[in-house]
């Protein structure tokens, strides 16, 4: 009997030096957070609450009291991004302004736009280069294309996740309720744009650099363990604001714009340019993101 | 009826408490297996929390290769959980005798795959705290749209169904009771289909994928099920060598002491059968009341009462006198010799049968059958028995009784081998198409297969990986179709080759080079980190843990020795009860 009581303790406290690590959590999903429901069965008033909650939670973490709103789609919009090859210069202004509008984690990097330089002459992915560090740009023999979310008619994002813990809004934007991601990084391998990041760590933001003006399914801060991706600033956008990519672009590539809308640019652009691009378009994934020339 | 309802539940709870119970029960060896298995359990459980508190960035994954290992497992696992239900097919669509005693091996098999594969994926959430978001009606299920809640409801399903089975037929054996088809039969056929489901949704998983040229190619089905019907019986062939020696109660020089004793109806008191000894008979096996008079009596004709003491040898393997006995009283074992190994197949109490089968059929004896203690035992001939099996309701008992044994021969692997053998030609053939098309087209979707096989810009980390696979699995191949692999010892290293070179092929080889470069042309390589690889350990121990305890539960059962008529004796009793055989050479000088 003595025998098999110092088995039994042995085993347990074993265990227990296996569970260790679990010390180190800081936090630990309450019971709130646990049983939060999804986005589209929030009631309006459940939803005050939980944007009430993240302002609380977002202030006893960084120390400012953000203003965290659901932005919901504008009827008759639908939005469209096009992007001038001809223009764009490769400086990488949008990928920072973007970081710093929508609380990307700076350690570890998260960034939603990637520029690819590409030598003259080719739409073969495979040669474009990411890592490119010139003294200045734009270089001789190449022409650089920023791919960000091409936020698909048909995205196959939507269509693998388990949950629906993303889907396409009306106005064309592809959004994810990080309270509702399990975070197995499906979409992430369905997307053929490599548009998709996942927080592998606790994402983390200097308390100077966050922007206080927060959507839900936008740009407020996000968790460890979740998928993010560009959402064209919903929380600007969908306030009649461009988005900080296109604001920032010093040689003016970037266009945005309701396409429903006969008078708008974008609708000017793909109505009057010969040629424009949706890339990997033989994907069927129809995106709203379209890449154009001058001439 | 309430009460029976009530002792019904009663004798289930009973049955699983000795089921538990007899998990803990075994000789140092035992222990020790199951104690370096637990540590390895509570390391891997470790590596766990780490990851848990501190997000997936401890593993090797990245926004490039965002699956690795684990993902990887769970592929491999998957195919192993599906072939290992795929021996029911020759065991119940084509009557293989040898077979069928061995389905239930196959089954648990793939009780403890799927338990490593949910495992597997459940380390790759990011937030495992959501997982009811998962939960049909509950959470939000994306049903049918995404192959993941289809692999959700087939790998779970899977589970239910094949817990089911082994749960059922177990139980019946455990009381001693004829499993009726209607209960099991249904469930068999519909889990040979769900094995091809589960592997079919698993593939594609990766082959819906638009945008992961090397995933997106409808060979990859195909590819899995021949890759996982090498695998999943490869594995079987030497599960069930394990368990044989591992259940084999005498080392070889017992056998030859055996060989010398001369059988004891040769040398024991007997007698004529009179009708008293048919209704003896008849309070232990209820099937007789229904035997007409006339019957009887012409059954007495060939019939004797013999007893015998602890350790007399009744029937001899091998030899070729025909008798069937029926136990009056006492207990006898059976045991068989396999590989040089005895090795209980059944125990027999009052009102069962042993040495029907060879009488009936006029075979050699298939196993040696031994008295446990003093015995009373009534001996027909075959035309005796022929008699007493006019009557349906002594036929069916007696028909039923004869699966009930625990046989692993070597035909049986044989039969095994086969499958592995076609299996595998299939398997590379497949190969050998998805390399031809990759290759010779010469499009740009070659470019992950290059990464695979040759390296790309400078990276090769998974091409000393597949080259040892494809040499395995071709070795595998030409030992399969040799004959060389009819000897055991040929066809483990065959086995062995077959899993390694399949695991890898189907786990990284698959996995990672879908990654490789990135849809933006990204070259990224992905290396497993020490604490992903020590969860993974974790899960393989945690996998190989409950198979453990599952055969240690099912053998006893299986053999009898564990039944509802020995309730109130402890595991312990039971179990440990093996060095009474030894008897046998105890008084080895008859008189």
């Amino acid at each position: 009997m003595r025998r098999k009581l110092r088995r039994l303790t042995t085993g347990l406290a074993a265990l227990a030096a296996s569970l260790r690590p679990l010390m180190e959590m800081n936090d630990f999903p309450t019971a709130e957070r646990f049983m939060q429901k999804y986005y589209k069965e929030l009631t309006p008033e459940e939803m005050q609450k939980v944007l009430q909650r993240i302002e609380g939670e977002v202030e006893s973490q960084y120390g400012i009291r953000p203003h965290v709103r659901d932005y919901k789609p504008m009827d008759g919009v639908e939005f469209v991004y096009c992007l001038n090859l001809t223009r764009c210069i490769g400086c990488r202004k949008c990928v920072h302004a973007c970081v710093a509008e929508n609380n990307q984690s700076r350690t570890p990097e998260i960034q939603y736009i990637r520029v690819l330089k590409m030598p003259q002459g080719t739409f073969d992915l495979d040669k474009a280069e990411h890592n490119y560090r010139p003294e200045s740009v734009p270089e001789k023999g190449f022409f650089y294309m920023p791919v960000q979310c091409q936020q698909c008619k048909n995205p196959p994002c939507v269509k693998v996740c388990p949950v629906h813990a993303t889907w396409q809004e009306t106005d064309g934007v592809t959004v994810i309720d990080y309270d509702w991601c399990i975070g197995c990084r499906y979409c992430e391998a369905a997307c053929p744009y490599w548009a998709r990041r996942f927080n592998f760590t606790k994402p983390s933001i200097p308390k100077e650099r966050l922007n206080p003006n927060m959507s839900y399914l936008g740009n407020r801060p996000r968790r460890q363990g979740v998928m993010e991706k560009c959402h064209f600033c919903v929380q600007r956008t969908r306030a009649g604001r461009y988005p900080a990519c296109l604001e920032v672009c010093p040689a003016g590539a970037r266009k945005f714009g309701n396409i429903l809308d006969p008078n708008s640019e974008v609708s000017y652009i793909l109505k009057t340019k010969r040629v424009f691009i949706q890339l990997k378009e033989e994907m069927g994934t129809s995106p709203r993101f379209f890449y154009y020339f001058d001439a | 009826m309430i009460t029976s309802l009530r002792q019904g539940i009663r004798n289930y709870f009973v049955f699983l408490w000795r089921c538990a119970r007899v998990a803990f029960v075994g000789d140092w060896r035992y222990q020790a297996w199951m104690g370096g298995l637990a540590v390895v359990c509570l390391l891997g459980l470790n590596a766990y929390c780490k990851q848990f508190a501190r997000g997936l960035v401890v593993t090797g994954m990245s926004d490039q290769v965002s699956w690795g290992v684990y993902i990887a497992n769970f592929t491999f696992l998957v195919g192993v959980a599906a072939a290992a239900v795929m021996m029911v097919i020759p065991a119940y669509i084509y009557r293989n005798e040898e077979l069928h005693d061995l389905v239930i091996f196959g089954e648990l098999l793939a009780v403890a795959a799927i338990i490593m594969c949910l495992a597997f994926v459940t380390v790759d959430l990011g937030r495992p705290d959501r997982f009811w978001h998962l939960i049909p009606g509950i959470g939000q299920f994306n049903f049918p749209a995404s192959m993941l809640s289809w692999d959700v409801i087939v790998l779970n399903g899977y589970l239910v169904l094949n817990v089911y089975i082994c749960g059922y037929l177990l139980y019946c054996r455990y009381r001693k009771q004829k499993p009726s088809k209607w209960f099991y039969i249904p469930f068999v056929f519909i889990a040979i289909v769900w094995a091809v489901s589960i592997h079919t949704v698993t593939a594609f998983l990766y082959v819906g994928l638009g945008g992961r040229p090397f995933w997106n190619s409808s060979i990859v089905g195909p590819r899995f099920l021949a890759s996982a019907f090498t695998a999943g019986p490869a594995l079987i062939i030497l599960a069930l060598q394990v368990v044989r020696r591992v259940t084999a109660s005498a080392p070889g020089e017992e056998i030859s002491r055996l060989r010398e004793r001369a059988l004891a109806p040769s040398v024991r008191p007997s007698r004529a059968a009179t009708l008293a000894d048919l209704d003896a008979l008849e309070l232990r096996l209820p099937e007789m009341k229904s035997v007409p008079r006339e019957s009887r009596a012409k059954a007495l004709a060939g019939a004797t009462v013999i007893a015998v003491n602890e350790g007399d040898i009744l029937l001899r393997q091998g030899d070729t006198d025909n008798a069937a006995f029926f136990v009056l009283s006492g207990r006898v074992v059976v045991k068989r010799e396999e590989s040089g190994r005895l090795r209980i197949t059944r125990n027999i109490g009052p009102g069962e049968q042993f040495g029907e089968i060879s009488t009936l059929a006029g075979t050699p004896r298939a196993a040696t059958a031994i008295a446990e203690e003093q015995a009373v035992l009534l001996r027909l001939t075959a035309a005796s028995l022929r008699e007493l099996m006019k009557t349906p309701a002594v036929n069916k008992i007696v028909h039923s009784r004869m699966s009930e044994r625990l046989m692993i021969t070597d035909r049986a692997l044989m039969t095994l081998r086969g499958i592995v053998q076609v299996s595998m030609l299939i398997n590379v053939f497949l190969l050998v198409n998805e390399v031809f098309k990759e290759f010779y087209s010469g499009n740009l979707h070659v470019i992950s297969s290059k990464y695979l096989f040759f390296g790309l810009e400078g990276h090769h980390a998974l091409v000393p990986w597949i080259w040892t696979a494809v040499a395995f699995n071709l070795v595998a191949m030409f030992l399969l179709v040799l004959p060389v692999s009819r000897s055991l010892k040929w066809l483990n290293v065959t086995c062995v080759l077959a899993i390694v070179g399949i695991w890898i092929e189907k786990g990284m080889g698959l996995v990672l080079p879908g990654f490789t470069p990135s849809p933006l042309g990204e070259v990224v390589e992905y290396t497993p980190t020490l604490n992903e690889t020590l969860v993974c350990f974790g899960i393989w121990a945690l996998g190989l843990l409950c198979y453990t305890v599952f055969l240690r539960m099912a053998v006893p059962i299986l053999q009898g020795r564990i039944s509802k008529a020995n309730e109130g004796q402890s595991a312990e009793q039971l179990l440990g009860s093996v060095p009474a055989i030894p008897a046998i050479h105890a008084n080895a000088t008859h008189n």
